[in-house]
């Protein structure tokens, strides 16, 4: 009964015409038309531009361990299953990675917009395509976080001027395991490296021993860190697997920081160990992957909330330093994406109020919302 | 046209034009019209309308109208008990939080009937209420209480005497002890949202502190039977 509604709905609109050309395998119930079968990201194509493919709950647990926003996960954890909509901007990039020659230098792909847009749900798919095509992934869930509210911040025992920061350091590397466990296996160390007076990691070892010594040492989290980008940065070139640089608020790397020193003197980026080496990921003097980023005034420092550009964002040392990048446009929702959410949410059960079901209902969210994918998700709240 | 409209005025009300007047202010001269919001009645074609209802357009064409006031909008999701609540809530005239506050509250209860929803077996699945509106309404009508106690002085002493209550005050009974049980009885850490969640499903279920507060007024208005022909109104 729903999803005959639900079909008939999605009919009137102009959908239609993409009714006859994507003939799906019937299964025990025939799928909405918001909705696709296809839950592999390297077969997306135009056809399936504005439909919710669903990711099973064991490969979000493994793939995403720290990448989606707060909100979606609360919406995974309601509806027990994550859906996310293919949209333009994500199958431009994706046709850009399938096509991209890994003999060049790494090319820079910056996703930008307006608030509420779906830049970091962007990043999060092709991030699951990379880890579906069997890609190391180095996801940096929100660079914003490393320049501000540190509560332990210490003098770094490698280089006497930088600083430490062993509790972000340590959340990231225990992420950075759950998602890429069998590369942690495979890939070996190139050099010796001395962690104190009575550790150390001999060459040859594999990298899953030094993110064992950055979680177990607290102190060297972060210079465990800067190894495993060091060694991951040395050996990608070789062949044997691809990487994915995927960070989310590039702009935190040159802006500002909230941190201060003891002295009350106030730290800049590249005083930050984490910071100073994922800087040099982000060069394109590496080849065999892609770095694929993110702008995000929401959680910048120093920045107006009007400012989206990248220019903008990421001010002249940021600019020049990821110049020359690809950018990426995302905007709010077109007509279908709009209609296709809608109908998602009703077919979810989400759209409780009865006037929600209704014409006057829908354009009233459209108007409210002026077609921007979070203020529809706040709004469909409380409805 | 005109006789028609003259003939079914009634009463006739000239417009009242004092020296000084305010153009907006509380206190509207009687001749002044509450303010139609409901979009669907202006849509409606001239035809379409019934005899009453077409006096009815006629006398707003030609008598003043007071200002609509800002808390009544022309959104179909509008609902004046929601907005009553909400203005409870408000402290110091911050209607912005007390707003999310209550859309929080309905996406609480709303998270969490969803949840034991997709739970349940296929048959218990009917049963499970997931409208927050439905929810939020039937908790309120279960905490209204139907007699209430007032305080009557007769010969130097003061009874507790039982007494029907007007509508408006049941509601705002059960509304404020809704208020005052989130406020005072929880614990400190817990945000108004989630609290006021679970009260509110509890309620729904004929449970919790406020249908007792409820059952212990009515067992007190029961024990006062005596005094019951006190009342004079």
């Amino acid at each position: 009964l729903d999803h005959g509604y639900a079909l008939h709905t999605a009919a009137k609109d102009c959908l239609s015409s993409v009714l006859s050309q994507d003939v799906q395998i019937p299964a025990e119930r025939p799928r909405a038309v918001f909705y696709t079968n296809e839950t592999d990201p390297a077969n997306h194509t135009e056809q399936h531009e504005g439909r919710h493919y669903s990711i099973p709950l064991e490969e979000v647990k493994a793939v995403f361990p720290h990448g989606l926003p707060y909100r979606f996960q609360q919406q995974v954890k309601t509806f027990n299953e994550a859906c996310l909509m293919v949209r333009k901007p994500a199958l431009e990039l994706l046709t850009y990675l399938k096509n991209s020659n890994f003999a060049h230098p790494a090319v820079r792909y910056v996703i930008y917009g307006e608030r509420g847009t779906g830049k970091t749900m962007t990043l999060c798919h092709v991030v699951h395509y990379c880890a579906r095509q069997g890609w190391l992934v180095l996801h940096i869930p929100d660079a914003h976080l490393w320049v501000k509210n540190c509560k332990e911040l210490m003098q770094s025992s490698y280089k006497k001027e930088r600083l430490d920061q062993p509790l972000q350091a340590s959340s990231w590397l225990k992420n950075f395991k759950t998602s890429n466990e069998h590369f942690l296996k495979e890939i070996k160390t190139q050099q010796k490296y001395v962690w104190g007076k009575r550790e150390s990691t001999e060459q040859g070892r594999p990298l899953g021993e030094v993110v064992e010594q950055g979680l177990a040492r607290v102190r060297s989290a972060s210079d465990a860190v800067g190894v495993v980008l060091k060694e991951i940065k040395q050996q990608c070139h070789l062949g044997s697997f691809r990487v994915l640089v995927a960070v989310d608020g590039v702009n935190a790397l040159w802006g500002r920081t909230t941190l201060k020193k003891e002295d009350k003197s106030p730290v800049s980026p590249e005083e930050l160990t984490l910071v100073y080496n994922l800087r040099k990921m982000m060069m394109n003097n590496w080849n065999g992957g892609a770095i694929v980023t993110t702008l995000s005034q929401t959680g910048s420092l120093f920045k107006p909330s009007s400012a989206y550009l990248p220019h903008e964002l990421l001010g002249k040392e940021g600019f020049d330093a990821l110049d020359p990048f690809v950018p990426v446009l995302v905007p709010n929702y077109s007509q279908r994406e709009f209609e296709s959410c809608y109908h998602y949410y009703l077919h979810r059960k989400w759209l409780q109020h009865e006037q929600a079901r209704t014409e006057a209902g829908k354009e009233e969210l459209r108007f409210l919302s002026g077609s921007n994918p979070q203020q529809l998700e706040r709004l469909a709240g409380p409805l | 046209m005109a006789a028609p409209s003259a003939a079914g005025l009634g009463r006739r009300l000239r417009a009242w034009l004092p020296r000084l007047t305010q153009v907006r202010w509380t206190r509207y001269n009687p001749s002044f019209l509450e303010p139609e919001v409901n979009k669907e009645l202006y849509r409606k074609p001239w035809d379409e309308l019934s005899e009453e209802e077409k006096e009815k357009q006629e006398l707003r064409a030609l008598q003043p109208i007071k200002a609509a006031p800002p808390s009544v909008s022309c959104s179909v999701f509008s609902d004046p008990m929601i907005s009553k609540f909400t203005n409870m809530m408000m402290k110091n005239g911050n209607k912005v939080l007390a707003r999310s506050l209550m859309a929080q509250t309905l996406e609480a209860i709303k998270r969490k009937q969803l949840e034991k929803y997709h739970k349940a077996p296929e048959d218990e699945k009917e049963k499970i209420e997931c409208n927050p509106y439905v929810i939020f309404h039937q908790a309120l009508k279960n905490c209204q209480p139907i007699i209430g106690l007032s305080n009557i002085t007769k010969g130097g002493k003061t009874y507790q005497v039982p007494v029907p209550l007007k509508d408006n005050r049941k509601r705002f009974l059960a509304m404020k002890w809704l208020i005052t049980e989130c406020r005072e009885n929880k614990h400190r850490r817990m945000l108004m949202p989630e609290k006021l969640s679970q009260e509110l499903l509890l309620a729904f279920n004929n449970e919790g502190p406020i249908i007792k507060k409820k059952h212990v007024l009515h067992k007190m208005a029961e024990a006062n039977r005596a005094y019951a022909h006190f009342r004079w109104w």
